[in-house]
């Protein structure tokens, strides 16, 4: 249990390292570095000089940049893909009573796999938006999948389970709520990106400045929404810290990572709005969005009667 | 180790990793965004209008919408032109899949090089699509082109042509010049025309005459 706990943990964090690549690929526009799937270029290891080509490829699409970034987000894929094999097996052959753990992970084997083969149509379909969203939710239910199993195997392990711990009271009406908006945001945020994405495609001449300024609504409710989310999670991580009865150390940590990533999350939409959205803060704005919902859900799991899980090791 | 250490010790992790992560994604995109980055636009080419091979006419409208590669050169020509026709020829072969992508070569000795005779270069030179133009026009407009749109010296046509080939972009500007004989860099020349490549047309903004 020790060794699957280990390695839940350090999936999860891959995967979140994962997203970040992911994020890189489209903020760098190395989305279609590799023009073909699963090979880059018919090859699986990308050409280093434009020598290497295969015949009958157009060289002019070659940018030997962008496909080594793209290369190296499904490098990371296919690690993560590997770890998550491994917990799998590892679940299937030593932790079968544990239906608990046994689900979630071979879930999210499945959906990894999935994932994989949905990359591929995100570059046959040349970048459509909703592909590409769709692509950024699957990996956002993964780690939720790895998350929830990393915790339930440290509850499993916890020797000080017979503690008696408590959450402040009505935190999982708000947890739920924060949850629900911040999901919520995230989704009308890969609609706002998809939006300008349409508009820059349409509109060559515009600048980003422009974009923004004639996406219309969709901004505004993304804006909103993003800061009452945002409040409401600064509010939750202040609760929990206050007023929660013997928290464990990862409690406290999400509490004031939730503190800290939503105030920082403020500050990086303010300066995407000011300064034309930097590529760098479009990256750090989807990603700190991917780490809020880790956060929310582990505290929604710290507030959930475990008792259970004493009664079934 | 107390429990405010232990908080304070992920905090200061956290910050470092973000940090890492952040410079390593600057220098990532910067390296995307270079890989990208355009020629200098040199100049437009100016309007003419020339003959093609096959008879039809070829002029300043044809190199839009498509990477062009420019020479001037003459069949009857026995110095630099084997080498330059070899290296076009070459190129030509080489961006055989690539529809975006012209070589243009104009005759500075349009007098002996009439329509047939420049079908038959062509086809001398393994040339069996219409990828490569080959133009014939009048020698004032040919000598006019080369030394005032392209920059190129024409003195004492046709002996006194340029060996160098020119790179004119979708938008008919021209954006980098190639010595067209042994010292060709094809390095260059290949990242140029992929850049050129990645850049999006400009909106059409030309002027009604």
């Amino acid at each position: 249990m020790r060794g699957f706990r280990k390695l839940a943990l350090i999936t999860t964090g891959v995967t979140y390292f994962l997203i970040f690549i992911g994020g890189l690929v489209r903020v760098a526009g190395a989305g279609m570095g590799c023009p073909d799937w699963p090979k880059c270029f018919g090859r699986w290891i990308p050409p280093t000089s434009i020598d290497q080509l295969p015949h009958g490829l157009d060289p002019t699409t070659f940018n030997f940049t962008l496909a080594w970034i793209e290369y190296f987000n499904r490098l990371a894929g296919v690690l993560t893909g590997l770890l998550i094999l491994s917990m799998a097996i590892y679940s299937i052959v030593k932790l079968r009573e544990h239906k608990k753990l046994l689900w979630p992970t071979n879930a999210a084997l499945v959906l990894v796999a999935f994932q994989g083969w949905q990359g591929g149509q995100v570059v046959a379909l040349n970048l459509k938006p909703i592909v590409v969203s769709m692509h950024l939710v699957l990996a956002l239910i993964i780690v939720s999948l790895l998350i929830y199993v990393s915790y339930y195997a440290t509850q499993l392990l916890d020797e000080n389970v017979g503690v008696k711990r408590a959450m402040p009271a009505k935190a999982k009406m708000w947890i739920v709520l924060t949850y629900g908006l911040g999901i919520l945001t995230i989704l009308l945020g890969t609609q706002l990106r998809s939006a300008l994405e349409v508009i820059r495609d349409n509109f060559t001449a515009m600048s980003e400045s422009n974009w923004l300024a004639s996406v219309g609504m969709i901004k505004h409710i993304h804006m909103t929404l993003g800061l009452i989310t945002a409040g409401l999670g600064a509010h939750l991580g202040a609760k929990v810290m206050k007023r929660a009865v013997n928290p464990t150390s990862l409690v406290l940590k999400s509490a004031i990572g939730l503190m800290g990533l939503m105030t920082l999350q403020i500050v990086i939409g303010v300066v995407m709005l000011v300064w034309n959205m930097p590529a760098l803060m479009q990256l750090f704005h989807l990603w700190i969005a991917s780490i809020f919902v880790g956060l929310v859900l582990i505290l929604y799991l710290a507030d959930t009667n475990w008792g259970e899980v004493s009664n079934e090791s | 180790m107390s429990r405010e250490v232990q908080i304070a010790k992920t905090v200061l992790w956290s910050m470092l990793t973000v940090a890492l992560l952040g410079v390593t994604a600057l220098f990532v995109i910067d390296r995307a965004d270079r890989s990208r980055q355009t020629l200098p636009v040199i100049d437009p080419v100016p309007a003419f209008q020339f003959t093609e091979r096959n008879g039809e006419p070829f002029g300043l409208d044809d190199f839009a919408g498509k990477i062009s590669l420019v020479d001037f050169i003459f069949t009857n020509c026995q110095g630099p032109c084997p080498v330059m026709g070899a290296n076009m020829a070459m190129l030509y072969r080489f961006y055989e899949h690539s529809p975006s992508v012209q070589f243009v070569s104009i005759s500075v000795d349009p007098a002996r090089d009439s329509l047939n005779v420049l079908q038959a270069y062509a086809r001398s030179l393994g040339v069996d699509d219409n990828r490569w133009k080959f133009l014939n026009g009048p020698l004032p407009a040919v000598k006019k082109l080369s030394e005032d749109g392209f920059h190129l010296a024409a003195d004492q046509l046709p002996m006194g042509h340029s060996t160098r080939f020119v790179l004119v972009d979708q938008n008919t500007q021209i954006r980098a010049y190639y010595d067209g004989n042994d010292l060709i860099d094809f390095d260059k020349l290949h990242e140029d025309i992929r850049n050129l490549a990645g850049e999006k047309p400009a909106p059409v903004t030309r002027n009604d005459y």
